[in-house]
């Protein structure tokens, strides 16, 4: 019985070729969108998971606003040193708490070789290896920091550096900035490279006893990150009210504490996260959960539409099986098995569009991880039994909500009434099908309208005015160092060399609380040197830059950015505002200039209020910037000049830079990317739907052959037959336009409301996708609609 | 072995009620072959639509080798299909996907019956319709009166007590037609099937042993056929 169904399908499948084609293609779309995105949250699920003593880690979290990029206060993966010891002392459940440094590149000498930049270099105090459950290959976990100047490599690095991952006790330099003398490390242990994903990732662990301190002077803070072990079956809410508590009370202790952190109790706090849910929880952005929402609901949408397709076909096509259902069942077959076959056969299809589907992502993942950045794959997932079960439950969702309503249509039929004489049939649920062509075409012409907006966005975000040129520019990762820089600009072809806390790639905000006319103004302090601001191409509103002719602009000079200067009331060249060190020393600053705001960190947030200093009075940091200015268009022989320069002061340093131009571009990456992607979901989700519209118009009209015969008969022009055929066609498309008009106004203000430099929502792409759509449909219908109506009506009518 | 008791139909239409069939009433004996007979739209279909219970009488009594078939499920209706009713069509209704022996073997997989003997039966009814030679052609490839005969075989192979037949032969010429009747008259009396068909040729009735004419739903004639016409 089985083996004859499975035959019956397939002959009905190999009597459509067009119609099976269509129906498992357009699934095999929709679904091959939903494979990449179960592969996604695959990926992101499986950070952290490689070792079960995970479960026992937890990062330490410090609620602060030091180095964001607003300057507003968010729970920040970087803490005060202090916390670990705070947590060691006041928390009995934590075995051990470890400080780590932030990943920075360095260069590293092996005894004979040339330096090597490496990154993921991390300096952290002796505990470690004892929270973090590495597995070593050589060395001991628990001796491996017991002497000073110690590294644990990861058997990558080890590789990269020495060829070979048998490294144990053999000697590395490393510099850890441009112009560090260096220290030489034994190699006292190799860990395996996990096989998921790590929200601490590292090269290596280098172990130099400094982070076993904190400072001692308490207006000095020593930022990293802590992660503490803990025992098992804590209760994590409870203990992190303690610790908050703990935190509170430590606060206190400081000279500089604010009587009013009690009020500003937001501000401030300390808790715990399990190392597993940290990817999902990242400081100052969405989580990958709430980023992958969107286009979740997107992926969703287009299986919608290819199920929608699915529907549509199926029970159009109905009528050519009913005498097969109506035989059957006079040949004794229950509606029961007849439901089965047909759900089955559904299956069948579902089955082969998944397998199709499983083709286009295997061909599009390299592209796909090239394209966003990601390590995704299938075959060799890790978790390939886990992905296969996923699949299957897919399969078993797309047949059910594909084919139950066609099965039910199908086995309905009566058989008295479709063995009487040869039934051409009534079409059943036309009502249900003009609907879901409905919804169909509603989802598509909101994807086209969304596409439409956001390019404007995007051509608006990629030739917007930064404010700054952002051409010939490039940034070495060095600090300001008077000799290179003099030695630099005698460089035929350099034009400016300064240093900036703050320039696009690389942004260091701090907060500073000024007193100007008895108000408090907080502005984002920005420490450059004298040529920093020419070097960027700035726009001078009023005043000036600063200047080597100007002895005090060393000392107190500022220069505003139009933000700032709108909080000192507009015109402010001249006027003086008062700050407050941490130990309480007053310093007054002189605005000497105004320029106009330019942009440094994408599009999403507004340019800060501003204030840029020479001076290094009232605090600095040091972020690695040196801005070079080139004044030729061929960029390669001065940078080779710069690089002779280089190697001259650092020899012990594999010169780097980037120019700021790919730096902006790097910037727009993430929302170029996602615009590609929605273009491509439109792209699919308008091609389905036209061959949905495209076999249902083949079905619609060769249900009506009869009908237009006889209108021919009666005298109807191929026109007027032209116009019958498709009206009703364009009237679905045109509602469907309808409702998805104010869809799409609201999915597009949504996303747009994340840009604080927008465009408007301009009618152009509504009309656009209206004509277009009306069009494109009009071409669809048609091609069947003319074929229909220039055939002879003596052999529609030949057979009754 | 069937027995009607004052069968109507009807449809009502906006109060008006259009009658189909009314007072019938008549017994079918085993192996009888009975013509029904009348002009277009005096209910013979619809009676034989009620014999094959196609279709239900609006009120009367209906019983089918002593059963009451008003009151029967569905799970016992498909079971007499499977068993006792054999269908011919006029429009042959062979499915289109399905080959000569797979559209002859179809009623035999309803039946539940084991492989071997599925193909046992059909190289035997093949073997008597000599259709051997076409058994892997799809309907589509066969002339009218070569599907007709598919039909029957179809209809033969389950061993049904009774064949319905809603004009065998509408669609057929004249000598296919003559010879799907002598097929029905030679399984009638050689192997005592008891066959009902629906036709509009005298001709055709002639073959049968019994003749009802319907006229506007009424019968108004149960004749016997004298053999020797």
């Amino acid at each position: 019985m089985f083996r004859i169904n499975f035959k019956i399908a397939l002959r009905n499948l190999l009597k459509n070729k067009a119609f099976a084609a269509i129906n498992v293609i357009g699934l095999a779309l929709g679904l091959c969108s939903f494979v990449l995105l179960l592969l996604y949250i695959q990926f992101e699920k499986s950070y952290d998971r490689w070792d079960p003593e995970l479960e026992q880690v937890y990062q330490v979290r410090e609620k602060h606003h030091f180095g964001s990029r607003d300057n507003k206060a968010d729970w920040q993966i970087t803490n005060d040193s202090r916390v670990a010891a705070l947590l060691k002392k006041d928390i009995p459940q934590f075995k051990y708490t470890t400080r780590i440094k932030g990943a920075h590149d360095c260069s590293v000498r092996t005894t004979s070789a040339e330096p090597v930049s490496m990154s993921g270099f991390r300096y952290s105090d002796s505990n470690f290896f004892k929270v973090f459950p590495y597995k070593f290959l050589l060395g001991d976990r628990t001796t491996a920091f017991s002497n000073l100047n110690s590294v644990v490599l990861k058997e990558h690095t080890a590789l990269k550096l020495f060829g070979t991952s048998e490294v144990l006790g053999k000697d590395l330099k490393i510099l850890g900035y441009v112009g560090d003398k260096g220290v030489v490390y034994k190699v006292t242990g190799v860990v395996e490279d996990p096989v998921c994903p790590e929200s601490v990732d590292f090269g290596a662990i280098v172990y130099d006893g400094a982070q076993n301190q904190d400072p001692e002077n308490l207006g000095r803070t020593s930022y990293c990150e802590v992660y503490v072990l803990s025992e098992k079956g804590i209760d994590l809410g409870l203990l992190n009210l303690t610790i908050h508590k703990s935190y509170l009370n430590f606060k206190k202790s400081f000279p500089d504490f604010d009587p009013k952190v009690n009020e500003k109790i937001k501000d401030h706090g300390l808790k715990i996260l399990p190392i597993g849910e940290v990817h999902a929880n990242p400081p100052f952005k969405e989580g990958w959960v709430d980023q992958i929402k969107s286009v979740g609901a997107l992926s969703l949408f287009l299986l919608v539409v290819s199920i929608i397709n699915f529907v549509n076909l199926a029970t159009a096509k109905s009528v050519q099986r009913a005498k097969e259902v109506g035989v059957k069942k006079v040949l004794g077959a229950s509606r029961k098995s007849l439901t089965w076959q047909f759900l089955i056969e559904a299956a069948f299809l579902s089955f082969a569009a998944l397998f199709l589907s499983i083709v286009f992502v295997e061909l599009l993942l390299p592209f796909f991880n090239s394209h966003f950045d990601l390590e995704l794959s299938l075959w060799h997932n890790r978790e390939i039994f886990m992905i296969g079960l996923e699949l299957l439950a897919i399969l078993v969702i797309v047949t059910i909500m594909a084919g139950i309503y066609p099965a039910l249509v199908l086995s309905s039929y009566r058989p008295v009434e479709v063995l009487k004489g040869s039934y051409t049939g009534s079409f059943k649920g036309s009502k249900l099908r003009y609907g879901l062509v409905i919804v169909q075409f509603v989802i598509t012409v909101t994807f086209m309208i969304c596409m439409g907006i956001m390019m404007q966005q995007g051509h608006f975000i990629h030739h917007k005015n930064l404010g700054f040129d952002r051409g010939r520019l490039i940034n070495l990762p060095l600090n300001y160092n008077e000799t290179f820089a003099q030695r630099l600009k005698k460089i035929p072809g350099v034009q400016y060399v300064g240093t900036t806390t703050q320039v696009m790639g690389n942004v260091f905000n701090v907060d500073e609380e000024g007193k100007y006319k008895q108000q408090i103004i907080h502005l984002n302090m920005v420490t450059v040197s004298m040529e920093t601001l020419a070097a960027l191409g700035v726009q001078l509103k009023t005043g000036r830059l600063f200047s080597r002719e100007y002895q005090q602009d060393t000392l107190n000079s500022v220069v505003l950015n139009e933000s700032a200067a709108k909080l000192f009331g507009g015109n402010c060249i001249g006027e003086q505002y008062s700050k407050k060190s941490w130990d309480n020393k007053e310093y007054r600053f002189k605005i000497i200039g105004v320029i106009r705001d330019y942009h440094n960190q994408g599009f999403d947030k507004t340019v800060l209020p501003t204030v840029y200093k020479v001076t290094q009075q009232g605090g600095s940091a040091s972020t690695n910037n040196l801005l070079v200015r080139l004044n030729v268009s061929d960029m390669r022989l001065v940078i080779k000049q710069i690089e002779k320069e280089w190697r001259i002061l650092y020899p012990d340093n594999q010169m780097t830079y980037v120019s700021v131009e790919d730096v902006f571009k790097k910037e727009l990456k993430t929302n170029d990317a996602f615009i590609e992607m929605i273009a491509c979901f439109s792209f699919v989700s308008v091609f389905i739907s036209l061959m949905g519209l495209f076999a249902l118009s083949a079905f619609v009209i060769s249900g009506k052959t009869k009908e237009l015969a006889i209108r021919k008969v009666l005298g109807a022009s191929n026109i007027q037959i032209l116009n019958l055929l498709s009206r009703s066609f364009l009237y679905l498309v045109f509602a469907a336009n309808l409702v998805g008009w104010p869809l799409a106004y609201i999915f597009a203000s949504q996303w747009l409301s994340g840009f604080a430099y927008r465009v408007d929502i301009t009618a152009g792409p509504f009309f656009i996708t209206a004509g277009g759509s009306l069009l494109i449909a009009l071409l669809t219908v048609g091609s069947q609609a003319g074929k229909a109506a220039v055939s002879n009506p003596v052999k529609a009518l030949k057979y009754e | 072995m069937i027995e009607l008791k004052n069968i109507e139909k009807y449809y009502a239409n906006k109060g008006v009620k259009s009658y189909i069939l009314r007072h019938v009433s008549t017994e079918i004996k085993a192996g009888e072959f009975v013509s029904i007979m009348g002009p277009s739209g005096a209910g013979k279909s619809t009676l034989l639509n009620i014999l094959g219970m196609l279709e239900e009488p609006t009120y009367g009594e209906y019983q089918f080798m002593g059963e009451d078939i008003t009151s029967l499920n569905e799970r016992k209706r498909i079971d007499l299909y499977r068993n006792h009713i054999g269908f011919v069509f006029q429009a042959y209704h062979l499915i289109d996907e399905m080959t000569v022996a797979e559209n002859i073997e179809a009623p035999l997989l309803y039946k539940k019956i084991g492989g071997s003997e599925r193909k046992s039966r059909v190289a035997d009814v093949l073997d008597r319709f000599n259709m051997v030679a076409k058994k892997d052609l799809f309907p589509n490839q066969l002339s009218g009166g070569q599907q007709q005969l598919v039909g029957i075989a179809r209809a033969l192979v389950a061993q049904p007590s009774i064949i319905l037949a809603d004009e065998p032969t509408g669609n057929l010429q004249s000598a296919q037609a003559l010879q799907i009747m002598e097929l029905f008259k030679k399984l009638n009396e050689e192997e005592g099937i008891t066959i009902v068909q629906v036709t509009h040729s005298e001709v055709n009735a002639g073959y049968g042993s019994r003749i009802l004419h319907l006229l506007d739903g009424v019968i108004k004639e149960d004749l016997k056929v004298n053999q020797t016409v």
